[in-house]
Parts: structure tokens; C-alpha cells; sequence
């Protein structure tokens, strides 16, 4: 298996690569400057000239390009255009907040949208099964942010039962936990969706399967053929789901930082998009492409575990 | 028991006057830019900094009207109006930084280092305002700035109050903290920087040895919120006591109706302009550009933004700046240009255009600009102009309308005076792209070089004013832009809190928090 994450680990480096150059190229195709943004329109010309200068934009792109390149391949992410902050401490700052949104929607997602999706394709075409049904399908139509500002209406604001802003520190276990609850049911209740969804789904497959029918022809009660015999062989397009959206939800938890005004990787990437923070943004899009790399690699290796007879070679 | 009643009626004599609250506020944005205040430009930058920093005079809080001592207690003008001598006040405290746990007292020295860093374009944005300047510390407490003319009390003074170049940086703290004082600011206000949280808020902790006394509030947390319904939530449950609005009535009206809140609407508010590029056919014609100014109802944009918002602005010098033009004043020289569309549509016809033409145009997504833009749409649509809109993030927008790309364009701005708002934009050295120092001259007019250069330099406040107004009349005449109104800034705040000043104005664009601020 170590061989098989190296090979994978060293496949993700001309993807980095990749997502480097198109970034790299896309945002100064764009319109915008970040002197521009930095100085505001009182600003002469002169000082946007002096400031590009100072930021190294007047320099040729393939000298930009490698310079930010070899700077990758020494560790060094470069220092914020506008801030001139280090852009490492800023993500180390913020990823802990976003890993932490991610992974409470993920067990959210987890926790309710397997268990959903078993209930309603066992209870399929009955009332449970339409309920379910359209609580996912509610749930993935609805944008997060959106879903974000009804719950901020809801439990902050009409029922106080939750703070409306920020993160609260890591040293303040409950305080951060409250903090947490409403971003994260946001993004957990768009992953239940989908969870519940591909459970269901994958569900009413394997209930179809011979096996499943022998099991019941051996008198076996129903939550043993569910639980034990079927569950674990539709598992595996349901981990495949969870990979990829909790990809997706790292997305999601972009603007869900924003609604609920939360430090993370998402509020520093809108920041660094409105002031064509070119540096920031290509090192933050490639700690994301680098992120959604792990989590591949973490489902791929997960389905050994869910299913043993997958081997890794 | 005695020291415990004392204690107790201390706090609460201290309780009633707000002492030990952190005042919260909440801007619209993700994140601060710069806090380095020769750089700060945008309004939530600007706020932090106007509570860290002084300036040698002070626009009097909440009426930027009033100048007034900050750093320096009075000032001389030499005969001849070259030389300008400023006394500073003893006793100045710098903030405590890491090199200098104390602060030390602030001098002349340090005043001459902040107006040189001013002056140098790699370490200011704002040096054009200082150039040919030289500044010179006579003694501990006495600063000379030569100037190499001379110009007006109304043109200098601003240039060194608590806005952009004139806040005084001190020299030993921005030398120690280099790179890192742009998020580490240290100055002489009355608060001072305690951390900056990345994307989340700037806490900053009363300065006691403040020289016009320690603030009442403990602090001040400045959060990025750019969610206008998260910061709207934050103020009704309390998480935050002031938050940047929207500039729209309805908002307004909205959080009117919450018991607990009131909202206050102020200037000096920024103009709206409609800048109608010369160079571009059809608008070369002077007719065409008439027909335009015809055929858009300033009103009918008042009213879709609100009447307590926005207010008409006729000329290109807002009323409340000396130098700048009463909608009356504009009226009786003719040159309103009230609504007409049959008289823009016969105007096009005589150019040559009786079916009207075809134009387009990039706008920036904010609201501010592109809802009043899609209405002067509508509006030119009525007499045939069909102006096709394409909508792109601010700064975009902003790069290309620096590329000259469209023939309107609708301009957002606040300057501190009738010249930088005529030089910036009708100055022909401002043409965009062409000229010698392209910044936002977007019409390309070139003929009111001569007024707005010789008002710059006439020292008789009064000759200076006509000066300017026959530039503005001129602009009229040749209708360069299309003056449409000035729109105020909207802040909600909880009642508990009290400014300790009347907010009529802030040249800052938000409302001040100062030593006086106090929450109930």
C-alpha cells in the first residue's frame, strides 16, 4: 500500500503543476490589478506604477511564473500582495477553521444522511420515503449561503440560540462548538442530501441482490439483512460520495465562512479574488486542488477498509 | 468597608459611563487592506486608522467643515505664503511597541520623517499632494514646510490633517516594526492596535496617556462582515454595536422599524457623476452630449435610492466644498438641463441620429453603480439610446475604465477639495491613458486647464471660488459629465451608543469613534 500512496503522491505533483499554471495564467488574463485594488481610486498613477513595481508585477510573466514556481517546490507560498503578510501563516491561520467546518459537515452528512438513506429505501414509495425524499431534494436545490442566512434568521437572530459571527477560539471548546453549529449544519444538512440520496440508492440495488434475498428466505429479521448483509456492499458508492463531496463541500464552506463572517481558507480566497491578490490566490487555489488531492487518495484508501477484497497494488 | 463602597460606587459611576465596554463595529468587507495610513484608502482602513493616528489639525469631529489643532496648537504663514510654521503640542505620547515598551514623546522629528514619508511615492500613496515640498524641524516642537508656491489656507491645511498623507507616523516605531507596520500600526490617537485576526477583525485597546485624555470605551473591534444580512443580524442580537449599511431608503426603513436601533444617514456623502467621453463618436458632438444630459431625469434616480439618501448634485463641485455650486446657482446660469426628452430627440435628430444609436458600456457589480446605471439605461432608451451593459467585479471595472473603453462612465467619488476634484477629473494632464499623468479624466475635456491651475494658486479665498465655479460653468457648457447627485453613507447603530459628537459629517466616511464614545 506505501507504494501505491507514493505513486499517488508523486502523480499529484504535475496536477499541482497544472492547477498552478492554468491559475497562474487565468487571473492575469482577467481584468483588475491589485495595485489598483490595494491604492483605491484616490491614488495617482505614479503610486499604482511605484506599488506594481514594488510588488514585482512589472517584472515578465515567465520570470513571475518560475520565481513563484521554485518558490513552491523551496516551501515558501510568498507574502499576500496587499497585506505583505506571509501567505503559510495566514493559511495556517485559517485552515484549522475550515478543516473543522468541513469535517463537522462531513459527520453531519455522515451521521444523518446514511441512516436517512437506508430509511427510505426500506420504506420505499411509503411516507417516510417521500419525506426523506424531499428533504434531500430541498436540500440540494438550496445554495449555502442562502441556507446559511435562513438559519442565522432562525436560531441567531430570532431564537438567540446561537452567535451570528465568528469562530471563537480552539481554547474555548464550548464556545467554539456553538460557534460552529449553524455553519455546520449549513453545509451538513447539503450533505445529508446527497448522502441520503446515493444511500437510498445504492441501497435499493443490493436489496435486489440474490444474496439478500437468500437471507431473508433463511428467516434471518430484517435488521440483520439490512445492517449486516446489505449495508456494507452498498457502502462503497457512498464512501465514493463522501469523498467527493466533501471536495465539494470545501467549496461550499467558502461562502458559508462568509455568511457567518468565520475565519478560513474561504474568506482569504474571496478577499484574494476582489483585490487580484495574483500571489495569494494561486498559492490558496493550490492548497485547495491539494486538499481535494488528499481526500482522493483518503477515499481510495478507504475502500480497502469498507471492502477487503480491494487490493492496492 | 469603606474601600468596598468605594470600589462599588466606582463601578458604578464607570459601569454608567460606558467604561470597560469594547465598542464592536462591522464593515463591509472581507478584510482590511493596509494599516499603514499613507496607504489607506478604503473605508474600513481609513477607520482603524483615524482612531491610531493624528494629524497636525483635525477636521472637528462629525463636521468636516470645522478644522481644528490635533498635533500642532497653532500655526503661521510667512508674508509671501511660501512658508508655513506649525507648534507643536508637548506631551505627545507615541504608543508602546515592542522596542519601545514606554512610546516615547512624539517631536518634530518624527513630524518631518511622516511628511517625507508622505511626499515619496514608494512609501505613500498620496505624494502628488507634496511634491516640491520641503519640511524642516526647527526645534522640538516647531516644524517649517516650504512650499514652492504658495497656495491658499483651504488647499494646505487639508494636506495635513487626519486624512491619508497628513496622519503623523512616528519615526522610531515604523522604523522598528519596517514591513510589518502596515498590520501593526503604531501612532499617537486614541486607540491603540492590540491584534489583527486575518479575515476577521482588527482589536484595538484604549490609549490612556491619549493627550485629550483616555478614552472612555476599553476598546474598539473593528470586524470584516461583508454579508450585509449577517451584519445586520450582529446588530439586532447585540454581537455588534455599529454596522455599514446599504444605501438604498428601503434599508433604511427597514431597520427603522427594530426598537433597539436607529440609523444615521451622513455627509459629506460622494458624487454621482455620469462622465460622457469627447473623444468617442457620437458623443464628439456637443448636441449628442446635450441630447444625454436631456433625456436623464435626476430625479427619478433620487427617488429609486431614496430621498434621505441621495440629493441632487448639479455641477462638478459638490455645494458643501468651497468652490462648489448650488443646484440654484447652476440654474441661473442656465445650464440644469431639466429633463426634455423631446428636446434631446429633436438634439439627436440635428446631429444626425433621428433613430437614435447603439453604445456599450462595462459597469462594476456594485449596487451603488450599477442599479442607478441600468435606470440612466432606461432612461436614454426613451429618446433612442440603446446602451447595451456589461457587468464585471470593481476591479475590473475600474482597470477598464482606466483603458478608456467606454464612452459613459459612472463615476463614484469623495475628494477633500474643489481642486483635487477638478484636477482629477477635467484636468487634460488627467485624461485617462493620454494623458501626462492618467488618473480619471474620462471625458477628455481640455479646456479648463487654465481655471483650475489658476485657482490653485490665487490666495484671495474669494477670487479662488469664482475660479473654480467659471471652471464648472465651462464643464456645463461643454457638458464633459453629467452631475447626477451625491449620495449619503448609511451606518446602524444600537441606541446605547453615543459618539459624543453630533454626526453631520465624516471625512472619513464612517462615523468616528473618538475618546468621547461611550456605550450606555
Amino acid at each position: 500500500m506505501s507504494r501505491y500512496v507514493l505513486r499517488r503522491v508523486l502523480v499529484a505533483i504535475p496536477t499541482l503543476i497544472a492547477v498552478y499554471t492554468l491559475v497562474f495564467l487565468f487571473i492575469r488574463v482577467a481584468p483588475g490589478d491589485p495595485a489598483v485594488a490595494a491604492l483605491g481610486d484616490y491614488a495617482s498613477a505614479e503610486a499604482v506604477q511605484a506599488l506594481r513595481e514594488r510588488m514585482g508585477l512589472t517584472a515578465p510573466l515567465p520570470v513571475q511564473y518560475i520565481r513563484t514556481l521554485l518558490g513552491y517546490f523551496r516551501g515558501d507560498l510568498g507574502c499576500s500582495l496587499i497585506t505583505n503578510l506571509p501567505i503559510s501563516a495566514q493559511i495556517a491561520a485559517a485552515l484549522p477553521h475550515t478543516l473543522e467546518l468541513t469535517f463537522a459537515g462531513v459527520l453531519i452528512g455522515t451521521l444523518l444522511g446514511i441512516p436517512l438513506g437506508i430509511l427510505t429505501a426500506v420504506k420505499r414509495n411509503r411516507f417516510p420515503d417521500y419525506i426523506g425524499r424531499m428533504l434531500a431534494l430541498g436540500g440540494i436545490s438550496i445554495p449555502a449561503f442562502y441556507l446559511g442566512i435562513l438559519l442565522i434568521l432562525a436560531f441567531a437572530v430570532r431564537l438567540r440560540w446561537f452567535p451570528v459571527m465568528g469562530a471563537g477560539e480552539f481554547s474555548e471548546p464550548f464556545k467554539n462548538l456553538r460557534h460552529l453549529a449553524l455553519p455546520a449544519l449549513t453545509l451538513g444538512i447539503i450533505m445529508v442530501s446527497f448522502v441520503s440520496r446515493m444511500t437510498r440508492s445504492c441501497f435499493l440495488n443490493v436489496l435486489r441482490e440474490d444474496y439478500v434475498r437468500t437471507a431473508r428466505a433463511k428467516g434471518l429479521a430484517e435488521r440483520i439483512v439490512v445492517l449486516t448483509h446489505a449495508l456494507r456492499n452498498a457502502l462503497i458508492p457512498v464512501v465514493a460520495v463522501l469523498g467527493t463531496q466533501t471536495a465539494v463541500l470545501i467549496g461550499d464552506s467558502v461562502m458559508t465562512e462568509v455568511v457567518f463572517s468565520r475565519p478560513g481558507l474561504g474568506k482569504l480566497m474571496v478577499q484574494a479574488m476582489l483585490q487580484r491578490d495574483y500571489i495569494a490566490l494561486q498559492s490558496l487555489i493550490l492548497i485547495y486542488a491539494a486538499l481535494v488531492v488528499f481526500i482522493n487518495l483518503l477515499t481510495d484508501l478507504s475502500y480497502g477498509i469498507v471492502d477487503p477484497r480491494i487490493r492496492y497494488d | 468597608m469603606k474601600a468596598v463602597l468605594v470600589f462599588v460606587l466606582m463601578g458604578l459611576v464607570l459601569g454608567t459611563m460606558g467604561m470597560g465596554q469594547v465598542l464592536k463595529i462591522a464593515f463591509d468587507a472581507a478584510d482590511l487592506k493596509t494599516l499603514d495610513p499613507h496607504y489607506a484608502a478604503a473605508t474600513m482602513d481609513r477607520a482603524v486608522v483615524d482612531m491610531i493616528f493624528n494629524g497636525l489639525v483635525r477636521y472637528k469631529p462629525g463636521d468636516i467643515t470645522v478644522l481644528e489643532p490635533d498635533l500642532a496648537l497653532s500655526w503661521e504663514v510667512s508674508e509671501d505664503g511660501l512658508v508655513w510654521t506649525f507648534h507643536l503640542r508637548p506631551g505627545v505620547m507615541v504608543h508602546p511597541f515592542a522596542e519601545m515598551p514606554e512610546g516615547y514623546e512624539l517631536t518634530s522629528e518624527d513630524v518631518v520623517f511622516s511628511l517625507e514619508k508622505a511626499a515619496d511615492k514608494n512609501r505613500s500613496a498620496y505624494a502628488g499632494e507634496y511634491v516640491g515640498m520641503t519640511f524642516e524641524a526647527v526645534d522640538r516642537y516647531t516644524v517649517k514646510i516650504v512650499l514652492p508656491q504658495a497656495i491658499s489656507a483651504s488647499l494646505l491645511l487639508p494636506k495635513f490633517a487626519n486624512y491619508s498623507g497628513g496622519f503623523i507616523v512616528p519615526k522610531k516605531a515604523y522604523e522598528a516594526l519596517g514591513p510589518k507596520f502596515a498590520t501593526n500600526p503604531v501612532g499617537t490617537g486614541p486607540f491603540m492596535f492590540k491584534e489583527y485576526v486575518p479575515t476577521q477583525k482588527v482589536v484595538l485597546i484604549r490609549n490612556e496617556r491619549y493627550f485629550r485624555g483616555a478614552p472612555k470605551l476599553a476598546g474598539v473591534e473593528v470586524w470584516y462582515m461583508p454579508d450585509v444580512t449577517a451584519r445586520l443580524s450582529a446588530v439586532i442580537t447585540g454581537e455588534v454595536h455599529v454596522i455599514e449599511g446599504v444605501r438604498e431608503q428601503a434599508w433604511v426603513e427597514a431597520v427603522k422599524r427594530y426598537p433597539d436601533l436607529t440609523v444615521d444617514v451622513f455627509g459629506p456623502g460622494e458624487t454621482e457623476v455620469l462622465h460622457i467621453n469627447m473623444t468617442k463618436p457620437p458623443f464628439t458632438d456637443l448636441r449628442v452630449r446635450q441630447a444625454v444630459a436631456y433625456a436623464i431625469d435626476r430625479s427619478e434616480l433620487i427617488a429609486a435610492i431614496g430621498p434621505d439618501i441621495a440629493e441632487p448634485l448639479c455641477a462638478a463641485v459638490p455645494p458643501y466644498l468651497a468652490g462648489g455650486m448650488t443646484c440654484e446657482e447652476v440654474a441661473q446660469k442656465g445650464l440644469l438641463y431639466e429633463v426634455d426628452r423631446e428636446k434631446a430627440k429633436a438634439l439627436l435628430a440635428e446631429a444626425g441620429y433621428p433613430e437614435g444609436f447603439e453604445i456599450s458600456a462595462y459597469i462594476t457589480e456594485r449596487a451603488s453603480y450599477r442599479k442607478p446605471f441600468e435606470n440612466i439605461q432606461a432612461q436614454l432608451a426613451k429618446v433612442g439610446i440603446k446602451l447595451n451593459i456589461t457587468v464585471v467585479d470593481h476591479s475590473s471595472f475600474h482597470t477598464l475604465i482606466r483603458q478608456d473603453v467606454n464612452p459613459l462612465v459612472h463615476y463614484e467619488a469623495w475628494r477633500p477639495s474643489a481642486d483635487a476634484f477638478l484636477t482629477r477629473f477635467y484636468h487634460s494632464a488627467s485624461r485617462v491613458v493620454v494623458g501626462t499623468k492618467p488618473d480619471t479624466n474620462f471625458s477628455h475635456v481640455t479646456s479648463v486647464d487654465g481655471l483650475i491651475e489658476a485657482a490653485r494658486y490665487e490666495l484671495d479665498p474669494e477670487k479662488q471660488i469664482e475660479l473654480w465655479k467659471e471652471a464648472q460653468i465651462k464643464l456645463l457648457e461643454e457638458v464633459a459629465s453629467y452631475p447626477l447627485y451625491i449620495l449619503k453613507f448609511v451606518f446602524a447603530r444600537t441606541k446605547k451608543l453615543d459618539y459624543g459628537y453630533e454626526l453631520k459629517s465624516s471625512l472619513a466616511l464612517y462615523p468616528p469613534v473618538n475618546e468621547l464614545t461611550t456605550l450606555k
